[in-house]
């Protein structure tokens, strides 16, 4: 069996964002495999390592994305696919061209990250499936694979479901999936030689995106920050905060 | 010609729904033409009369076929009514599951998609809308081509008010072999609290800090004086304290309260994705220089297991006077 896991790279949520001109500036930012791709990462390696086959990772980026491919390939993927194009093109689009590179390839199971940390989209996974006219389940927690099919628990709006999946499938994923691994030394040392094709997305047809950003703006609020020590007399700050959220904050 | 997905419970209208046409309304003012609706799934035909008073004309698509949800058979209904009604934009709610079928949606009909939106309108044939990204600290302005899909994020609409009855049109939609790859083999029901999470005025959040399962009696007590809803952090399910249906963050739901508690909380950027645009943010922690303090209007630093039950007589004394 095949299977692929789609990823992306973003900054890291621990550094601070940066607006520089109405738009948000990646300079200096910590760039990272997308926590949520993590997952999808570790989960095709573990089917590779008990049900033997080949764990492919695929990506649609600029060409810094060979970072985080490198970083899956450490954990345990064999190869990469990065489709390059440098700006914002949106995921419906980059759904087209991933599509056609996996009707190549083949594979019998897809995951990818069910939330990106940049453009907090859940579209992909659900994108990708439609263009290859694939089933998708989207926030995976628990997989299994069963004669052809697989068997997957996933989370509702409200509540969760199990589904029986005809294969193949796209599965996006979510917390308690799997405890993605940390790559080990040897395993970075060997994902300096594993293969990273590129492709550059205008031979698959991108040309622009259907979605422009405009402006981006941070949206952190200003926080009043009135800390009250409640070491030594814990009833007084707490009668003190009370008396702040009613009389000041007004919101008791 | 809009068309807007009406969320339901299978007897009433959802408030995603209402949300919904207002947007559609908007929209429409300057693309033109009218708005139309569509009603999905079990009770969809009772649901259609009361959709009736909101649109033109209400499309409704239910049958055995269509008692179970699927992102496949939501996408291919849309993706019907769309083209019954001749619809260049499609509205719907940006709840987990309309992101996943207007992810699919917006791939049958080629067409730019404008994720979980806090507003929309539209100009000389383009759609714009705002959104939040990279965890929701930024606020960006976006624009589309038409064809569109816009899904709408929860609770940063009006409620469309009635604007007389419309009509009612039943929809054919055969399942293709798509449609019939996702078996629904077992339904898993929340254990919710009494206050609906996403649209609580308080919310009473424990971390990891407050050391155990029991000691989120507390948390309850506090939070029903309030008539809130209790929240956890990621280390709380991990702990098997809480169930998942109450995380905050980028993984859990997202919550936008007039007060927000966070007690024993660390505040690590994933669990703030969830709760940064509350109105108020109270922290308790021990540690004074635990990232929440940072994040919030009013803290004490202390022993969450002396200042909570401190706060709860106090709170009893002012709801009793
Ligand atoms: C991809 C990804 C997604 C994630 N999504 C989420 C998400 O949706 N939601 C989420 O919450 N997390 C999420 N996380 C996890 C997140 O990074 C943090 O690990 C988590 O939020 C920590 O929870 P906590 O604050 O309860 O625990 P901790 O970080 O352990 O903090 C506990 C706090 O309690 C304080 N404390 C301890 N004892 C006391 C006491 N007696 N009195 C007062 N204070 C005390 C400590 O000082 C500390 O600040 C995600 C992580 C990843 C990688
Ligand atoms: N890469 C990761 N993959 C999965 N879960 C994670 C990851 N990083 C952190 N977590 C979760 O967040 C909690 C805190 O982890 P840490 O960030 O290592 O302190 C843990 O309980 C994990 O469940």
């Amino acid at each position: 069996m095949k299977y692929v896991a789609i990823i992306r790279q973003v900054p890291d949520g621990e550094s601070k964002i940066k607006v520089d001109g109405g738009r948000v500036s990646l300079e200096g930012a910590t760039m990272i495999l997308d926590q949520m791709d993590e997952y999808a990462v570790e989960e095709i390696i573990r089917l590779k390592e008990t049900g033997g086959g080949e764990a492919v990772v695929v990506a649609f980026g600029p060409e810094r994305t060979e970072e985080a491919m490198r970083t899956a390939l450490a954990m345990g993927a064999d190869r990469g696919i990065l489709i390059t194009a440098e700006g914002y093109v949106d995921p419906v689009t980059q759904a087209g061209a991933l599509a056609k590179i996996l009707a190549e390839e083949a594979p019998d199971v897809v995951f990818t990250g069910g939330q990106q940390a940049d453009w907090d989209s859940q579209a992909l996974g659900p994108a990708v499936a439609e263009a290859l006219g694939w089933p998708s389940v989207t926030w995976t927690t628990a997989f299994e694979l069963e004669d052809g099919h697989a068997r997957a628990t996933h989370d509702l709006d409200e509540g969760a479901e199990v589904v029986r999946v005809a294969l193949p499938a796209v599965f996006t994923t979510q917390q308690g999936l799997n405890e993605p691994r940390y790559p080990t030394l040897p395993g970075i040392m060997k994902a300096k030689k594993k293969e990273i094709k590129k492709i550059d997305a205008a031979e698959l047809g991108v040309s622009g995106s259907k979605v422009e950003i405009l402006e981006q703006q941070i949206m952190e609020l200003e926080r009043k920050q009135k800390v009250i020590d409640g070491t030594k007399e814990p009833a007084a700050a707490a009668a003190e905060l009370i008396k702040l959220l009613h009389e000041e904050a007004k919101v008791l | 010609m809009i068309l807007v997905v009406m969320d339901h419970d299978g007897n009433e209208l959802r408030k995603g729904a209402l949300e919904g046409v207002s947007r559609a309304r908007k929209l429409a003012e300057s693309l033109g033409g009218e708005v139309a609706g569509l009603v999905v799934g079990p009770g969809a035909e009772g649901v259609a009369e009361k959709a009736k008073d909101y649109v033109s004309k209400v499309y409704v698509v239910s049958g055995p076929d269509w008692e179970t949800y699927t992102a496949e058979k939501w996408a291919k209904a849309a993706h019907a009514a769309a083209e019954a009604a001749g619809a260049k934009v499609v509205v719907a709610p940006a709840s987990r599951t309309g992101r996943s079928w207007t992810a699919r949606l917006a791939v049958k009909m080629d067409a730019a998609l404008l994720e979980d939106t806090l507003d929309s309108w539209a100009e000389e044939g383009k759609v714009y809308a705002t959104k939040y990204s990279f965890l929701n600290r930024v606020l960006e302005k976006q624009a589309g081509t038409l064809p569109a899909v816009i899904s709408v994020k929860p609770n940063t609409t009006p409620l469309a008010e009635p604007a007389g009855a419309g009509a009612v049109e039943p929809l054919a939609v055969e399942l293709g072999e798509l449609e019939q790859k996702v078996e629904v083999l077992e339904k898993i029901a929340e254990t919710g609290g009494k206050v609906s999470l996403t649209e609580a005025e308080v919310v009473v959040t424990g971390g990891r800090g407050m050391g155990s399962a029991e000691a989120f009696k507390l948390v309850e007590e506090l939070a029903d004086l309030l008539g809130g809803a209790v929240g956890s952090t990621r280390a709380v399910i991990d702990a098997g304290w809480r169930p998942y249906s109450e995380q905050v963050g980028q993984t859990g739901k997202t919550v936008q309260p007039n007060i927000y508690f966070a007690l024993a909380v660390s505040g690590a950027v994933q669990h703030q994705a969830g709760m940064n645009k509350s109105k108020v943010v109270v922290a308790v922690n021990k540690d004074p220089d635990a990232p929440i303090f940072k994040e919030s209007d009013y803290g004490v630093v202390g022993d969450v297991h002396q200042v909570l039950p401190a706060m709860i007589e106090e709170v009893k004394k002012l709801k009793g006077a």
